[in-house]
C-alpha cells in the first residue's frame, strides 16, 4: 500500500468533502470506509442544509437560530465562522451539480425550517442527502480520489512521539489487515446509532471513529448530548424526515391535543414522549402540498401501507443522532497531533446541547472541507514513512487473539442487542440519576462478555464475525463515556434531560465536559463554553 | 409473527455450489426483511453474511432475490413476504456470489457508473452565483437522479444476461443525468462516449428495467432518451438513424413494418458491402419461405388513418 499524504476514513459528506479538499491542496489521499460511499447512511439525511444565502448579513440569524436552538451551549465563534462560509459552500455545490429546487426566479429556494426563524434551508425535494451524495461522489470520480471500500478502520497508527500517521483496516474481502499509512489521518466515520435499541441510523454505525480516537488519547467533548428525533413511525421506529415539519405538517396527540411541532428537535422529542404516556400521537400532513415530500410518500406507502394525504401517521421519538463526538476546532483539528476530524464523529461545537434541523449537512461540508484542508498542511510538515513492521505485528496479534477464543455460545449480537436495550431505557430521551449510575455496572458486565465472544465460522471472505466483534467493543467505549457523562451533568438542557434536574442550570453547568480516556475509564474535566456575540437567555 | 428465511447459504471455500439453510425466528409485525436478517444473524448465525445498511430505502444497498424476485430486502415487510409460510431469500441472478447474499457491487454496478463519467463540466456564472435553472428542469434532474444504484433495472435486464459488458440499465439511467443537465457543457462527448460499444445502442427495450426500477424512474424511457438526443445532435451511428427513418417511414406509408425496406435501407443503399452482407441472410429467409417472391408489401387496412396521425404528429412538432 502506498504511503498517503492524507487517509480518510468515511465515505458520507464529511468523508467525501474532507478528501476533495485535501486533493484539491495537492496532497495524495485516499478514502477507507466500510461501506462504499454510495451505501453511506448520509443518503438517509432527506431535509436539507442551511445557509443565509441572500444578503451580506444573512449569516447572523443562522448563527442567533443555531445557538438558540442549542440551549446557548454552542461555541459562538466556530458557529460564526461555519454560518459565514454556508453560502459559498452551497453555492459550490451547486456548481458540482446538485439539483437545488428553486424559486420562481430559477434561483435556489429555500424553506423554514422548525425553529428557524427565516426561510434558510436549502433542499432538494426530500431527498437532499441522496442528491449531495451522488454528487459529492461525481466529484470523487472525477479526481480519482481511491476509495477502499469494504474496509473497515479498526485503530490508528500511533508514533512514540504521539502522533497519529496512519489507520489500520480490515479487509472485508479477505479479512487481511492493511496498514495505511499517511501523514495525516481524518476521522469522518458517521453516528453510533446502534448501541440503541430504536434509531435512525446504518447498520454501519458503530461510533468506530469515536472509539478509536478516544483510545489513542483524544478527548472526547459532550458526549451526554444526543439527540433524539420527534417524527419516527411508530410501528417500526423508521424516520420521518424533519422537512415533513419544515413542509407544515403538525403533530397532534391524543383528543387532538397539539403538540408543538415547530420547535427544535429536543423540545419536540420530549413533548411528544411526554404526550405518548396519554396515548398515540400522529404527524398530520393535512397541510402539506400534494406535490411536496414524494420520498417520504413511498417510504410511509411501503413500510406501514399508509397513504399520508388521507391518514395522520403515528409517530414516535427514536435515537437520531450524536451532538457529542472527537473534541476539535473550527479547523477539524483534535488533541492528537496528525488527527483531525469531520462530521457527525466529531463536535466542533457548532451545536451546543441541541442540533438546529439543515445544519448537520453543512457542518459535514464546512468542516470537511477545513480538516481536508488542515490534514493536508500538516502532511508536508511530516517526515519520511515509519517503518509499521512492529505495528503491524501488534496489530495482527490482536484479531488472531480474538479468532483463537474459544467458541461459546455468546454472540457479538445478542450482546448489541442487550446494550441497546440498556442505552434506551437508561440513557435515552429522559434519564435520571439511579438509571444512568446503574448502567456503568451493566456496561462493564457486557464488556467482560464481548471480551469472550468467540468466532465460530471460516475468517473468510464477508464474514463479519470478527467486523461484529470489534463494532461492539467501539460501541462499549463510547456508551460508556455517555453515560458517564451524562450522570455528572445535574442539569437538563437541550437534549440531555434529566427527570431529577429537570432545569437548566448556567450557574454551575455553563460549560462542555471532555472525557479522556484512562485505566479507570472516563476521566471528565470541564471547559467554558465560547461566547463571543449572543448572551445565553432563557435559563431558570 | 414467526417466519421463515429459507437462505441460499454459499461460501467459495467451503461449499461451492451452495446449499439453503431455513432460520425460524420470532419478529416484530412491522418487521423488514432486513430486519428479520439482521435478527438471525445477531441471534442465531453470526456467519451469515448480507447487505444492508440505511435500513428505509435510500441507499440502494440491500438489493436481493424475495421469493425469486428483485427486492430491497428494507422495504420489503415480512408480512407480504412470506408464502405458504416461507420467505425465500438469494443473491441477485446475474452477479458474482461472494457469500451467500453478499454479491459483487464492484464490477456489476460501481465501475460501469464510473464509466460514465457522471460529474457534470459546467461553466458557473460567477463564485457567489448560482445557475439559473427553472424548477421544471430542476424536477427533471431530480427524478433522474433519485436512481440510489441499486442493480435492480440490471438485474431485470436481458441484455445483461447474455452480454455482461453491456453499460446496463443502471449505469445509462445515471448517464441521463448530465445530459439533461442544463449546466452541462460536454452533451455531445458524453453522447458519443455512450454510443460506443456495449453502450446505449445495445438496449433492446424490452421494458424489463423499467418494470424492476423500484423508484418509477423508467430506466428504459432514460435510454430511449439518451438516443433521441444522440439522434437530435447527428451522433451514434448512421445505420441507427437510417434505420429510425426507415422504420418511420414505412409505417407512415403502408400503416405497418416493410422488413425488406427496413433492412435495405438501414444498411444505406449506396452501401454496397453492406447489402452485400444482407444476401445470405435474404437467401435463407426465401429457402425457408419467409420472403415470398414476387415480394410485394401490401398497405394495412386503415394505413390512411395511420399516415394522418403522422401528419398530426409531424405538423405539431414543427
Amino acid at each position: 500500500m502506498p504511503r498517503y499524504d492524507v487517509v480518510v476514513v468515511g465515505g458520507g459528506f464529511a468523508g467525501m468533502s474532507t478528501a476533495l479538499s485535501a486533493r484539491e491542496q495537492g496532497a495524495s489521499v485516499c478514502i477507507v470506509t466500510k461501506q462504499h460511499p454510495l451505501r453511506s447512511h448520509s443518503s438517509g439525511a432527506q431535509s436539507g442544509i442551511n445557509a443565509g444565502l441572500r444578503g451580506a448579513n444573512a449569516w447572523e440569524s443562522h448563527g442567533l437560530d443555531t445557538v438558540k436552538a442549542g440551549a446557548y451551549f454552542s461555541e459562538q465563534d466556530v458557529v460564526e465562522e461555519i454560518c459565514q462560509e454556508a453560502a459559498t459552500q452551497v453555492i459550490a455545490l451547486e456548481h458540482m451539480g446538485v439539483p437545488f429546487d428553486r424559486n420562481g426566479d430559477g434561483r435556489i429556494d429555500q424553506i423554514t425550517f422548525p425553529a428557524s426563524s427565516k426561510a434558510r434551508t436549502c433542499y432538494c425535494s426530500d431527498a437532499t442527502g441522496h442528491n449531495i451524495l451522488q454528487t459529492l461522489y461525481e466529484q470523487v470520480l472525477r479526481m480519482q480520489i481511491p476509495v477502499h471500500h469494504d474496509c473497515s478502520a479498526v485503530s490508528l497508527i500511533m508514533m512514540d512521539d504521539g502522533s497519529c500517521q496512519g489507520v489500520f483496516a480490515r479487509s472485508l474481502r479477505d479479512g487481511s489487515l492493511v496498514a495505511y499509512s499517511s501523514g495525516s489521518v481524518v476521522l469522518a466515520t458517521g453516528g453510533m446509532g446502534r448501541m440503541y435499541r430504536d434509531n435512525t441510523s446504518s447498520t454501519a454505525s458503530t461510533g468506530d471513529g469515536v472509539a478509536m480516537a478516544y483510545r489513542a488519547g483524544a478527548a472526547l467533548r459532550d458526549m451526554e448530548m444526543v439527540q433524539f428525533a420527534p417524527t419516527a413511525l411508530a410501528p417500526n421506529g423508521i424516520l420521518i424526515t424533519a422537512a415533513a415539519r419544515g413542509e407544515g405538517a403538525v403533530l397532534v396527540g391524543s383528543n387532538n391535543a397539539q403538540i408543538d411541532s415547530r420547535s427544535g428537535s429536543d423540545v419536540v422529542s420530549q413533548a411528544v414522549a411526554r404526550e405518548l404516556a396519554n396515548g398515540d400521537v400522529f404527524l398530520d400532513f393535512k397541510d402539506v402540498d400534494s406535490g411536496r415530500l414524494s420520498e417520504t410518500r413511498l417510504l410511509i406507502k411501503d413500510l406501514v401501507g399508509m397513504d399520508i394525504s388521507k391518514d395522520p401517521v403515528p409517530v414516535r421519538p427514536v435515537m437520531h443522532r450524536p451532538i457529542g463526538g472527537i473534541k476539535i476546532d473550527g479547523s477539524g483539528s483534535t488533541a492528537v497531533t496528525g488527527l483531525y476530524a469531520a462530521g457527525e464523529c466529531a463536535n466542533s461545537g457548532l451545536n451546543g446541547a441541541n442540533r438546529l434541523g439543515g445544519n448537520s449537512l453543512l457542518e459535514s461540508v464546512v468542516v470537511g472541507r477545513r480538516a481536508g484542508e488542515s490534514a493536508a498542511g500538516h502532511a508536508g510538515s511530516v517526515g519520511p514513512a515509519p517503518d509499521l513492521a512492529t505495528h503491524q505485528a501488534d496489530e495482527e496479534r490482536k484479531v488472531a487473539a480474538i479468532v483463537a477464543r474459544e467458541k461459546g455460545a455468546e454472540s457479538a449480537g445478542v450482546i448489541r442487542r442487550e446494550l441497546a436495550s440498556l442505552m434506551q431505557e437508561n440513557v435515552g430521551i429522559f434519564r435520571d440519576g439511579a438509571g444512568l449510575s446503574g448502567t456503568a455496572a451493566k456496561l462493564s458486565s457486557l464488556r467482560e462478555r464481548c471480551e469472550a465472544v468467540g468466532v465460530r465460522g471460516p475468517a473468510s471472505g464477508y464474514s463479519t464475525e470478527i467486523a461484529a466483534i470489534i463494532e461492539l467493543g467501539n460501541m462499549l467505549d463510547v456508551a460508556e463515556v455517555i453515560a458517564a457523562s451524562a450522570l455528572a451533568r445535574e442539569e437538563s438542557r437541550g437534549s440531555h434531560s434529566r427527570t431529577d434536574f429537570p432545569n437548566r442550570d448556567d450557574e454551575n453547568w455553563m460549560k462542555h465536559t471532555v472525557a479522556r480516556g484512562s485505566d479507570d475509564g472516563p476521566k471528565l474535566t470541564y471547559e467554558p463554553v465560547t461566547v463571543t456575540r449572543w448572551q445565553p437567555e432563557g435559563s431558570s | 409473527m414467526q417466519v421463515n428465511l429459507n437462505v441460499l447459504r454459499y461460501d467459495p471455500v467451503s461449499n461451492g455450489d451452495g446449499s439453503r439453510q431455513t432460520y425460524s425466528v420470532e419478529v416484530e409485525e412491522q418487521s423488514s426483511v432486513l430486519d428479520a436478517l439482521i435478527q438471525v444473524q445477531e441471534e442465531q448465525d453470526a456467519t451469515l453474511s448480507f447487505r444492508g445498511s440505511c435500513r428505509s430505502g435510500f441507499c440502494g444497498d440491500c438489493t436481493m432475490r424475495v421469493n425469486g424476485k428483485a427486492k430491497w430486502a428494507c422495504r420489503m415487510p415480512v408480512s407480504k413476504a412470506q408464502v405458504d409460510g416461507e420467505i425465500t431469500l438469494d443473491p441477485p441472478r446475474l452477479v458474482k456470489g461472494v457469500k451467500d447474499l453478499v454479491y459483487d457491487q464492484e464490477e456489476f454496478l460501481f465501475d460501469k457508473y464510473a464509466a460514465t463519467k457522471p460529474w457534470i463540466e459546467p461553466s458557473p456564472p460567477g463564485p457567489a452565483d448560482e445557475h439559473i435553472v427553472s424548477q421544471e428542469k430542476i424536477k427533471e434532474l431530480q427524478e433522474a437522479s433519485s436512481c440510489t444504484l441499486c442493480g435492480m433495472c440490471d438485474e431485470g435486464c436481458t441484455v445483461l444476461v447474455i452480454d455482461k459488458t453491456f453499460l446496463g440499465p443502471a449505469a445509462l439511467t445515471r448517464a441521463f443525468k448530465p445530459v439533461a443537465d442544463p449546466r452541462d457543457k460536454v452533451i455531445e462527448r458524453r453522447l458519443s462516449e455512450l454510443s460506443e460499444k456495449r453502450g446505449m445502442w445495445d438496449c433492446v427495450h424490452c421494458f424489463e428495467a423499467t418494470e424492476h426500477c423500484p423508484k418509477g424512474i423508467d430506466p428504459t424511457d432514460r435510454i430511449l432518451s439518451l438516443r433521441d438526443e444522440a439522434i437530435k445532435r447527428g451522433i451514434g451511428t448512421p445505420r441507427v438513424v437510417r434505420h429510425n427513418d426507415s422504420f418511420a417511414k414505412s409505417i407512415k406509408s403502408s400503416g405497418w413494418l416493410d422488413e425488406a425496406r427496413l433492412a435495405i435501407e438501414s444498411e444505406g443503399l449506396t452501401n454496397i458491402g453492406g447489402l452485400m452482407h444482407l444476401v445470405p441472410t435474404a437467401a435463407k429467409a426465401m429457402a425457408h419461405r419467409k420472403a415470398p417472391l414476387p415480394y410485394l408489401h401490401k398497405k394495412r387496412p386503415g394505413s390512411k388513418h395511420i399516415k394522418r396521425i403522422f401528419e398530426k404528429w409531424e405538423k405539431g412538432s414543427k
